[in-house]
């Protein structure tokens, strides 16, 4: 259990949040010796709560809290308060995601050197390559065991049926298709199970073969003496003294009543609509456009991937629940080729949803979805295979979280205003996949090939980005404020640009890195 | 490794399930199971229940199904959906000169329908639906949707990975 810390105690670390940066920073400091209050604004669940159930888990444990979504695009359509589909819960979004767990490619972090300037994009160039992160990805790897890599010499998981299918299409059409680095343990690993394919990883995996910080970095750092965990408190604000460095957190408890933590330092990992949405809300009359947003990209360069579905219907059986979430990935476009008519590489990543889930977002939104075409394809629903597309999503201004003028949550902080567009990039990337992904499926006898429009987000990035000036990022490569030496930003908001890759993996290197800065400057009294 | 019997099931499967569902359902009476406001007012449960199968057209879903997913949004709203049903009535006898239900032709009620695929009335009985239908597990067999499956040990033991013979 949790030791317990006095609010009075300014030689803490202040960490807001607990999913994959917040949870990993906890128990990375905790290790080595560093305390810290993790202020988690959801509960803390517990290996029962986990169920098979996808509308069940969804209701239980998704961030619902309000949003709006504003936009030119389907999605602000379709889901005009749900702008991400993202876990409240000590854990956060690690009890959700699908465990994929990928290194980002070498150009990624160069998408402006590689591209010159795009029109209406504001793409950057990450302070930090490859190379700087390659052991920090591997120490990733390590400790979230993730299978197929050189780190853990855990085995890929087996080709299940849904990859098999895929996998055929993909040799068909002459398409680079593997199976996928996945955080799901293939044999007993860190005193967690083998995975038993239940198929239902994206509703938390009820025998925790899937690395969450809910079973592995928050327990391991609650055991050190050095943590503590306190679920269902909301932070409010930042607060800072007159030379403008952080001093504490003001949040409401679990019981309604406004606290005040105080900090050595503060690290920020409430993901990338939450974190900016804090800085904002920490205006003051030293910082009038919010914390650490000297250069105005506080909530902007919002990303989410370029996303999308296509789901193959078939004369015979598939199955696809019938498999980890991911099993496989079609690599063949995940590269920088300009010459496909897009910058940026995507990945077709086999991903099947449950009956449920396939009926809500077939064609989503409360006028969509029905008849007899629909009903048609539901009841082929056994012998669907099909792709979740998952692309560069390129970093606009415009792309941004604001605070709404009027509305207020139960809290009193006013609701957050998610504004996001196609850049011209992202709809020719979608059309680009779609039409690559009939062609695979047809390959192998497809008879009807339903295209999905996105839906709400899992992947959210950008929106405190790092950059090597001031003028242009909020975070240098350590995650560290431009502004404000003391206060960090753990998340995916920390990201420069999207990549191809899903985030997590990332984000935990990113952590590992940041926590062994962090440790380095307080020992030399820098913090 | 071996497919589990359920990875053959077939539309012929599924359309013999259909008949066995439909002749269990004849045996205890057409509205024997039907929710009891549907007992007590057929003739809004029958009108119902062509919007409902216009939705999500499944043949071999039982009529109790469409209803029971609606009992929450009669119980609640039940004046909402006789005013949605009289509208949609209204419609239907200024372009055919019948009554919604009494349209024989799918494709002239689905044109219908499209007309009011944006109104509350239409979202809050196509949302019912939705859960009561996909979201039931009752249904999920018929669907070859396996559901919960952690109980049974997941699919590592039960044919994952078994090759489709049709590639």
């Amino acid at each position: 259990m949790s030791r317990q810390f006095d609010l009075n105690d300014d030689g803490l670390v202040v960490i807001i949040g607990s999913g994959a940066g917040g949870g990993t920073l906890a128990n990375e400091l905790a290790q080595k010796g560093i305390r810290s209050v993790v202020l988690e604004a959801g509960k803390r669940f517990t290996m029962e709560d986990i169920e098979n159930d996808e509308w069940g888990m969804f209701n239980k444990i998704s961030w619902l809290d309000q949003r709006n979504l504003v936009g030119p695009s389907r999605l602000a359509e379709d889901f005009p308060h749900l702008p991400a589909w993202i876990v409240k819960g000590v854990g956060g979004s690690t009890i959700h995601w699908a465990g994929v767990a990928m290194r980002f490619q070498e150009h990624e972090f160069k998408m402006k050197t590689l591209n010159g300037a795009i029109p209406g994009a504001n793409v950057e160039d990450w302070p930090l390559s490859l190379q700087d992160l390659e052991p920090y990805y591997a120490l990733a790897e390590r400790k979230m065991g993730v299978c197929g890599t050189e780190a853990t010499g855990m085995p890929f998981h087996g080709k299940s049926t849904h990859y098999q299918v895929i996998e055929a299409g993909a040799n068909r059409i002459g398409a680079r298709c593997e199976q996928a680095h996945l955080a799901i343990n293939t044999r007993p690993f860190d005193g967690r199970a083998p995975c038993q394919v239940t198929g239902f990883c994206m509703q938390g995996c009820r025998f925790g073969a899937k690395w969450s910080t809910m079973y592995t970095e928050i327990p391991k750092a609650e055991a050190t003496g050095n943590v503590e965990v306190r679920p269902n408190c909301m932070a409010l604000r930042i607060e800072h003294d007159r030379d403008g460095k952080a001093t504490g957190v003001l949040y409401v408890d679990a019981d309604g009543v406004e606290q005040f933590q105080k900090a050595r330092l503060v690290a920020v990992a409430a993901n990338s609509i939450e974190s900016p949405r804090l800085l904002l809300n920490s205006a003051s009359s030293l910082f009038p456009d919010g914390l650490a947003n000297s250069s105005g990209q506080v909530g902007k360069n919002y990303m989410t991937h370029v996303t999308g579905g296509s789901y193959a219907e078939f004369d015979h059986p598939v199955h696809m629940e019938r498999s980890t979430v991911v099993p496989g990935i079609v690599k063949e476009w995940d590269d920088n080729d300009p010459s496909r008519g897009h910058v940026g590489g995507y990945e077709l990543e086999a991903l099947h949803l449950g009956l449920p889930f396939m009926a809500a977002f077939l064609d989503p939104g409360a006028a969509n979805g029905w008849g007899r075409q629909f009903a048609r394809s539901m009841e082929n629903y056994s012998r669907m295979a099909g792709f979740w597309i998952c692309g560069e999503d390129l970093a606009l201004e415009t792309n941004r979280i604001t605070l709404h003028p009027t509305e207020r949550d139960p809290y009193g902080l006013p609701v957050p205003v998610v504004h996001k567009a196609d850049h011209d990039n992202d709809t020719r990337m979608r059309n680009h996949a779609y039409r690559m992904s009939k062609e695979l499926f047809t390959a192998i006898g497809a008879h009807h090939v339903n295209d999905l429009p996105p839906y709400p987000a899992s992947h959210n990035m950008g929106t405190n980005r790092m950059h090597a000036n001031a003028r242009d990022g909020v975070v240098n490569q350590w995650g560290q404020s431009h502004d404000i030496d003391n206060l960090f930003i753990s998340d995916g908001s920390q990201f420069t640009s999207s990549g191809t890759e899903n985030p997590t993996l990332t984000i935990v290197a990113l952590t590992i890195r940041q926590a062994e800065y962090i440790a380095e400057r307080m020992t030399r009294g820098e913090l | 490794m071996t497919a589990s019997p359920r990875v053959t099931l077939s539309r012929r499967r599924f359309l013999s399930l259909t008949g066995a569902l439909a002749a269990g359902g004849l045996a205890l009476g057409a509205t024997g199971l039907w929710p009891r406001w549907a007992l007590a007012e057929p003739a809004l449960a029958r009108r119902l229940l062509r919007l409902g199968r216009d939705i999500y057209p499944h043949e071999s879903i039982e009529d109790r199904y469409y209803l029971a997913s609606l009992s929450p949004l009669l119980e609640e709203q039940r004046d909402a959906v006789a005013t949605g049903l009289d509208d949609l009535d209204r419609r239907a006898r200024a372009a055919h000169g019948s009554d919604y239900a009494g349209i024989e032709d799918d494709a002239e009620r689905e044109v219908l329908l499209q007309e009011i695929q944006h109104t509350p009335f239409f979202a809050q009985v196509k949302g019912n639906l939705l859960m009561g239908i996909y979201n039931n597990p009752d249904l999920w067999p018929l669907f070859g949707y396996g559901g919960s499956s952690w109980e049974q040990g997941g699919y590592r033991h039960r044919g994952f990975d078994a090759t489709p013979d049709w590639l």
